[in-house]
């Protein structure tokens, strides 16, 4: 039978509906995460097992857990910083193949002598900030969506990728496109714990930089303040556009550094796999963190266990890798209906009562 | 006015003991309601006091916990607006339900769901023009709403109510957003529309509405009927504010004040707004320790005057000077340095980041300015002056720690966030717009209080506003503005007829 959906604006829901709706949204993403997993071909038995204790109990997968996690430690925080002030930056993994590139030309072309590997994370940096700073343009002087812009500069940056992969970058003595493996200079050392790398403390540092920045310094407030309201920050005197030029940019360079610590810390190559859905975890990660920095932490860590455990499935039980993206999926679209549900009373009506 | 017949006639409508609860408040205690056919039943109360409440579980928006409705003496359960209307209610809000880019026409038929690939198309035009006969009103139908005045999208809307059917009118501040002689013309139209059987409920702030436009007179207070269903010849202006606010009301009055020096000057300004004049060539001066009142009706470039000013938008032709310094070209922050302060006319979009605590909306200001450190900044500095400020203007509704978003606060504490932002001892100039939109007598007050006391101190208080009481009893000056242009000054204190002709432009 047809109903009419009735939505009613709630009076505006308090920190404990706000809570309450986070939890549930949550819960419910998990319960119904584990049912696709088992609808793939999980037993139940395993679950804890492989989603539990080998990602972030056993040391051997802590360890991936921990590297896996530093990329999008980057990802996430990069795209907390657009998201909060409502740039809404869909080409996360461009900038990150920018920051992969200019690393890697950098490695190829043997610059900088001894501070190369810093001269690498440098213009990984400064590769990512470049990408973005287009759209960024377009938008605040020509009022061009940032979607748009964003997303195809991805595909921009993919073809220039290959470009180079096949040409000045290549590696003539591989078969696959890719960069010649970097001299040991040129790789971020290991930390001592499986192939976890230095490349997690950079990541936490930035992390703990953009957390005080937030909080502690008038900046900070206000793009907090701009990201709620911008017109009200404009109304009490704070110059919105510096603003979003600063956060947006920063965004791009963070995105960019974590294409330069792949390249550097984990692959030592550039490849076509470096950027794999880093859009999409990035967003992910940000969503479910609220755009809190201090939270792009634990959640960062529990999306790469996830990827760390897809792994493992596909291996034992034929699941396939894109399983993580339909549980991130799950986890996003859950978190959205959360959101919805908090701010409006849905209730159906039957047509026929209506009439 | 009162007819006999509405004491024997079954009543158009009829509220039995209905109550309603948000959260822990009862917004709507066990009231009871009666409107009789053909009459003109003012409804009155504060806001909060539950007439919105009342109104949205008549017209079937909110369900009620207790008691019942009937219609034509017939039980009836209201569950949703299209029910209301199958019923015949009909209400017609205060922020219109029209799609501005579809004609008056367009936009009825939209409402009764006969659109024109669909059958039904004549019936809904026929309705219409029935309504237009009824009413006499002359509205341009053919073109899209959003060009029209706001008289004209409101007359828009009671076309609608009654080309769906509505034999009972409900009307939410109808003449909130007219002028004098707008709201004249609308109450009389209202009044043949009683005439020809429809019943109205005209929910009102305006005493003087009540007792020259209705017939019967019921007043809410704190979710309570405390007057039901006086007829308006019973009652006086005393009577009724006292029922309204449970004390006595006086207006507040200013004892004029000696001129100070001239603080702000506005030469020859002008301002675009989507390419077309919004300002044109406004000269004005204002000397501290005035007050001077802009009246006119919404959309005549009051919002881009104020804009202009404080430098949200920029000057097309002219100077604006603070103190004889030239402001033109600077910067929000650099006129806030100045002394220029801020009340925009819609707290929420323009003044509020609602989403944000309460102590980060009241620190915003002086953390723009460096005042709370330029380098670091300590929550502790900002709990800190937000504290001193929510003592000074006794916001309630805050959180211990203040930590509560603004969007919970009632719109009078949300006001006085804003207030109590601006209203700071450096401030020189304070451009106000609207700062009593929606708020409550208690409220309305503390804020003209407020810019009072600014203006004693020796601020300059440039006071842009809809409604005219709040203009008259405040402003040492008045002004109006119509269609861009400013009334030209004048040399004694303009009259209520004479500010209506100058906000039609006529003066």
């Amino acid at each position: 039978m047809l109903e009419r959906i009735t939505l009613e604006r709630r009076a505006g829901a308090g920190p404990v509906r706000q809570t309450a709706a986070y939890t549930g949204s949550l819960v419910m993403a998990i319960a119904l995460s584990l049912g696709v997993l088992v609808a793939a071909g999980v037993p139940i038995g395993a679950l804890y097992q492989e989603l539990v204790v080998q990602v972030f109990l056993a040391p051997t997968g802590q360890a991936q857990t921990l590297t896996a996690a530093t990329p999008m430690l980057l990802v996430g925080l990069s795209a907390a910083l657009c998201l909060r002030l409502k740039f809404w930056n869909i080409g996360l993994e461009g900038q990150l193949l920018l920051g992969g590139i200019f690393a890697t030309g950098v490695a190829l072309t043997d610059l900088g002598g001894p501070v190369r590997l810093a001269l690498m994370l440098i213009a990984s940096a400064i590769g990512g900030a470049l990408w973005i700073a287009a759209p960024l343009l377009l938008r605040l002087r020509l009022g061009v969506s940032e979607v748009i812009v964003t997303l195809m500069m991805t595909n921009i940056a993919y073809l220039l990728l290959q470009h180079l992969l096949f040409g000045a970058f290549g590696d003539p003595t591989y078969n696959f496109p890719s960069s010649p493996a970097f001299d040991d200079a040129e790789r971020l050392p290991r930390l001592g714990f499986g192939s976890v790398h230095l490349g997690l403390v950079i990541a936490l540092a930035a992390v703990a930089a953009v957390a005080w920045i937030s909080y502690r310094t008038p900046f900070g407030f206000a793009s907090r303040f701009a990201g709620h309201n911008p017109e009200a920050a404009r109304t009490v005197g704070f110059n919105t556009t510096w603003i979003i030029v600063v956060s947006v940019l920063a965004a791009g360079a963070l995105s960019g550094l974590a294409g330069g610590i792949i390249v550097a810390g984990t692959e030592f190559r550039l490849s076509q796999q470096i950027g794999l859905h880093a859009t999409f975890n990035g967003i992910v990660i940000a969503a479910l963190a609220r755009n809190e920095p201090l939270w792009i932490v634990p959640v960062s860590l529990l999306i790469a266990g996830l990827t760390v455990a897809s792994a493992s499935l596909k291996v034992f039980y034929g699941v396939s890798e894109g399983v993580v993206l339909i549980i991130q999926g799950i986890i996003l679209f859950c978190l959205v209906a959360g959101q919805f549900l908090t701010t409006y009373r849905v209730s159906l009506t039957p047509i026929e009562a209506v009439r | 006015m009162v007819a006999p017949r509405t004491q024997v006639a079954v009543p158009a409508l009829e509220a039995h003991g209905l109550a309603k609860r948000f959260g822990d408040a009862l917004v709507l205690d066990h009231v009871d309601f009666a409107l009789a056919p053909g009459e003109i039943h003012a409804l009155l109360g504060e806001n909060g006091a539950g007439k919105s409440t009342l109104m949205n579980i008549l017209t079937g928006l909110y369900s009620p916990e207790a008691g019942h409705v009937r219609v034509g003496g017939v039980a009836a359960a209201i569950r949703s607006p299209g029910e209301a209307l199958a019923l015949g209610i009909g209400m017609v809000h205060q922020h219109f339900r029209l799609a501005a880019a579809f004609t008056g026409r367009e936009n009825v038929r939209l409402a009764t769901g006969n659109l024109p690939a669909l059958r039904g198309r004549g019936r809904t035009d026929a309705a219409l023009d029935h309504a237009l006969a009824r009413t006499g009103l002359e509205v341009p139908l053919d073109v899209p709403v959003g060009d029209l005045s706001v008289a004209d999208q409101q007359r828009i809307e009671i076309l609608k109510a009654l080309s769906l059917g509505a034999r009972i009118l409900i009307l939410d501040e109808p003449t909130a957003v007219l002028t004098d002689q707008e709201g004249d013309r609308l109450l009389a139209m209202v009044r043949r529309l009683a005439s020809s059987g429809t019943s109205v409920v005209l929910i009102t702030h305006k005493l003087r509405e009540v007792l020259a436009a209705s017939d019967r007179v019921s007043v809410m207070r704190a979710g309570r009927m405390v007057l039901a269903a006086r007829g308006v010849d019973e009652v006086s202006a005393e009577i009724l504010a006292e029922a309204m606010i449970g004390q006595d009301a006086p207006a507040t009055l200013r004892s004029p004040s000696p001129p100070g020096a001239v603080l702000l000057e506005l030469a020859g300004v002008s301002v675009l707004r989507r390419g077309a004049a919004a300002v044109r060539d406004v000269h004005l001066s204002l000397r501290s320790g005035q007050i001077m009142g802009i009246a006119g009706v919404g959309g005549n470039g009051q919002q881009e005057l104020a804009e202009a000013i404080v430098g949200l938008r920029r000057l097309e032709t002219g100077q604006v000077r603070l103190a004889g310094a030239d402001m033109t070209g600077r910067s929000v922050d650099q006129r806030r340095g100045a002394g220029m302060r801020y009340v925009p006319s819609d707290r929420s979009t323009q003044a509020l980041a609602p989403d944000a605590s309460v102590n980060d909306n009241l620190a915003a200001a002086a953390v723009s300015r460096g005042r709370l450190g330029r380098r670091m900044l300590l929550p502790r500095y900002i709990r800190a002056h937000a504290r001193g400020r929510i003592e000074a203007f006794s916001i309630a509704g805050v959180t211990a720690r203040g930590t509560r978003p603004v969007r919970l606060l009632s719109g009078g504490n949300a006001q006085k966030v804003v207030l109590a932002r601006e209203l700071d001892a450096e401030a020189r100039l304070i451009v106000v717009h609207s700062p009593t939109r929606g708020l409550d007598v208690a409220a309305c007050r503390y804020v003209h209080d407020q810019l009072i006391e600014a203006a004693k101190n020796g601020a300059a208080v440039l006071l842009i506003s809809e409604d005219l009481e709040e203009i008259l009893a405040l402003s040492d000056d008045i002004r109006a503005m119509s269609r861009g242009q400013l009334s030209t000054p004048t040399s004694e204190r303009p009259s209520r007829r004479e500010i209506g002709q100058m906000m039609l432009g006529h003066a």
